[in-house]
């Protein structure tokens, strides 16, 4: 559906796209952009109808990604307080005793000597060595990655909510003028 | 959030008015994840609490503190820092969200005035 408004002179009540999130077209006067189009009431409803449908697709695929964001992270966060904590140890020459958790419920005694590198668990079972101050940069790295990704996702989450509102509105409109 | 037509008002519907709308269902949604992140901070600052009762009552003098995954052997002084710390940090953070969720409260309401004065009674903003 082409967005023609040939005779319209306010400006543009719609942003074209956002990063692959089709944009919802505010339509003031619907019974004159009908006649001007030539569409009738119930195919341009159908449309707005299916639009909605994908943008109920793409808000859960969105909201997913926002989930594992939001899991990831603390974790990246505890990561950094346990490297920060063994940095701290390193200086006073005492090795760190901690429990971990072997299996559910049962845990074991850690020594942890003083050292200066840590390994990091990467994904697809990968992982590397690297000294503490090396660690801390890269995690800290991707900690801002992932805060910087999840306020592009919250972004997108708003303009794709504002695209349903408008096309909510708009079909409400033609349901108006339907009946 | 609904806007009910009413059959024969015929209250034309402005870009304006859509985005306001559009900041209203905006603002709404943030209440609700504030709502939210406000109870997991609260319930952070109780636990909080309740671990440095424990800790005064404890005559460990080495306590096993979480740090991530494990839990380190640390010396009870530096537990009582930390906690401390953390309760400072998570009642800035509460505090912040609390005066987020009161200015989107004052927003909301805003919208309300300006929404409802156009459209009375065409438009529902209340949750359902």
């Amino acid at each position: 559906m082409a967005a023609a408004s040939s005779s319209s002179t306010e400006s543009p009540k719609t942003t074209t796209e956002r990063r692959g999130i089709p944009g919802a077209q505010f339509v003031e006067d619907v019974e004159t952009y009908l006649t001007q189009t030539g569409f009738d009431v119930n195919s341009a409803l159908a449309f707005l109808q299916e639009r909605l449908q994908q943008y109920k697709l793409v808000e859960m695929k969105l909201l997913a990604q926002q989930r594992d964001l939001q899991a990831k992270i603390p974790d990246i966060e505890k990561c950094l307080d346990v490297v920060a904590t063994l940095e701290a140890k390193k200086g006073t020459g005492e090795a760190l005793i901690a429990d971990f958790e072997v299996s559910e419920g049962i845990y074991s005694r850690a020594c942890i000597e003083d050292n200066d590198s840590v390994c990091l668990w990467l994904g697809a079972n990968v992982m590397l060595e690297y000294s503490c101050e090396e660690a801390t940069l890269l995690l800290k790295k991707n900690l801002e990655n992932a805060k910087a990704s999840l306020e592009v996702l919250i972004a997108d989450l708003q303009f794709l909510r504002d695209q349903v509102t408008v096309t909510q509105v708009v079909s409400l409109f033609y349901i108006i003028l339907h009946s | 959030m609904i806007l009910k037509g009413t059959g024969g008002s015929e209250t034309e519907v402005t870009w304006e008015d859509q985005q306001n709308i559009n900041k209203f269902g905006r603002l709404n949604n943030r209440f609700h994840e504030l709502e939210d992140e406000i109870k997991v901070a609260k319930e952070a600052i109780d636990n909080l609490e309740d671990a440095s009762n424990e800790l005064i009552l404890t005559d460990e003098e080495v306590v096993r503190f979480q740090i991530g995954e494990v839990f380190a052997h640390v010396p009870k002084e530096e537990v009582e820092t930390r906690i401390e710390e953390m309760k400072e940090l998570n009642s800035k953070n509460l505090e912040k969200l609390e005066e987020e969720k009161e200015s989107v409260v004052a927003q909301m309401a805003e919208l309300k005035k300006i929404l409802y004065g156009k459209f009375k009674d065409s438009i529902n903003l209340e949750e359902d």
